[in-house]
């Protein structure tokens, strides 16, 4: 059988500032998804810009090169993501007047 | 008939009761461990702790329990010397708090602490019941020295219920308190407190007394809580090396009675703590969870950077 496990890496919080997810080490699986579930969007005009990172030591991240397209309504949101390394986060970066935002941010990972 | 079980040689570092329930080695995978959250049941799977009675104000004074710090499979990789791996391979399982905390002697900040925890129910008659791990704990290497002090505590219990009673058991390290070091160990037993002073002075809270101790019961500052004393003469400095990102694995053992609910004993490393007479404290038994055996682990950090612990394999034992 395959290794799999799914995190909630962040549950149900409001987000107002750019942020970068709980880094997740994942040398053990081969493929991840991010899911994005904008809960709640308590603001007008902002939106998210989330983008993948990669890290050697799980305090040092690059960019990896996948994005999200710029998010700002409520809704369930996905990237599939290989070939990693040893840890995976998002950084959101927000955009516009007052953002706020409540999000649940699921990782995927399966060997 | 005779039987004939052939053990994983992975069991020797282990010094288990007859019946061993689970032995969990982390380059197997998760082997059913998970992060602890409330209970989504409420209307909008909102959780459920919140009870009829509850103010606005109370509600705004509850513990937030749902950003708990997730837990993960590691290789305890570093910048410097790559990785690290396990005892006997590569993973383990890593418990890791978000950078966040408040002062010992205020409620634990939202994410300061990362639990896990399995779920499992008796099935033998009651009597001994252990919990061995072979662990080793560090902060996150995001600056440089030395941070053994910005570890809090951490520990490992059970969460148990028979018909009686809902009983908590278990032991604590208490490393450091608001940056000072204290290297002691203290084991679960409530003090003589109502269910609101428990619960951080909150009406129509969800928890009892005794219940979840690794977050509720006031602190002071001498590192004491409403749910955890000292053990006595139990100061120990465990193996925390010269860099924060060099591990050493350490052994630390828990031996309960359920038939008696008296603590019998731990082992951290070498050295044996005697802890016969130590009564479990009674918590009502909770609806739906009738000869529950969770065995759980948690990690706590003091101060604004997250720390882990790592847990190489476990075994969970009843005579």
């Amino acid at each position: 059988m395959r290794q799999f496990m799914t995190s909630t890496v962040e549950q149900r919080k409001d987000f107002k500032e750019s942020f970068s997810t709980h880094p997740m080490e994942v040398a053990w699986a081969s493929e991840a998804i991010f899911f994005i579930t904008i809960e709640e969007v308590k603001c007008k005009g902002a939106r998210l810009k989330p983008k993948v990172q990669i890290s050697v030591d799980g305090v040092n991240w690059i960019d990896e090169g996948t994005v999200f397209e710029p998010l700002a309504e409520r809704g369930q949101y996905f990237k599939r993501i290989t070939h990693f390394g040893g840890w995976l986060r998002l950084y959101i970066e927000m955009e516009g007047d007052d953002p706020l935002f409540n999000l649940t941010i699921h990782l995927v990972m399966k060997e | 008939m005779d039987r004939i079980l052939s053990y994983d040689s992975g069991l020797s570092k282990f010094k288990p009761l007859k019946h061993i329930l689970c032995y969990d080695d982390f380059d197997k995978g998760l082997c059913g461990w998970l992060n602890l959250m409330p209970n989504y049941t409420q209307e909008g799977f909102k959780p459920n702790f919140v009870q009829r009675g509850a103010t606005e104000e109370d509600k705004e004074k509850m513990l937030d329990k749902t950003q708990w710090g997730p837990i993960m499979l590691s290789s305890a990789t570093y910048r410097f010397p790559g990785t690290h791996g396990s005892m006997d391979g590569i993973y383990s399982l890593k418990l890791a708090t978000r950078p966040t905390a408040n002062r010992y002697e205020q409620p634990p900040a939202a994410g300061s602490i990362s639990h896990a925890i399995k779920r499992l129910t008796s099935h033998r008659k009651p009597g001994l019941l252990q919990f061995e791990v072979w662990f080793t704990y560090t902060p996150e290497q995001d600056r440089p020295g030395l941070s053994e002090k910005d570890i809090r505590a951490f520990g490992i219990c059970f969460d148990l219920q028979d018909a009686k009673s809902r009983n908590f058991v278990g032991i604590r390290y208490v490393n450091s308190v608001n940056g000072e070091m204290k290297r002691e160990w203290q084991y679960m037993q409530s003090s003589d407190v109502t269910d609101e002073e428990w619960t951080y002075g909150t009406k129509g809270n969800w928890h009892k007394k005794g219940v979840d101790p690794f977050w509720y019961g006031r602190r002071y500052p001498d590192g004491r809580t409403d749910g955890f004393k000292f053990i006595p003469n139990s100061y120990q400095e465990l193996c925390y090396n010269e860099s924060d990102d060099k591990i050493n694995w350490m052994y630390l053992r828990f031996l309960y009675d359920t038939e008696k609910k008296e603590y019998v004993e731990m082992q951290s490393r070498d050295q044996i703590f005697d802890l016969r007479g130590i009564r479990a404290t009674d918590a009502p038994p909770y609806l739906g969870i009738e000869g529950l055996v969770n065995p759980v682990m948690w990690i706590e950090t003091d101060c604004d950077r997250r720390v882990f612990l790592y847990i190489d394999s476990l075994v969970i034992s009843t005579e």
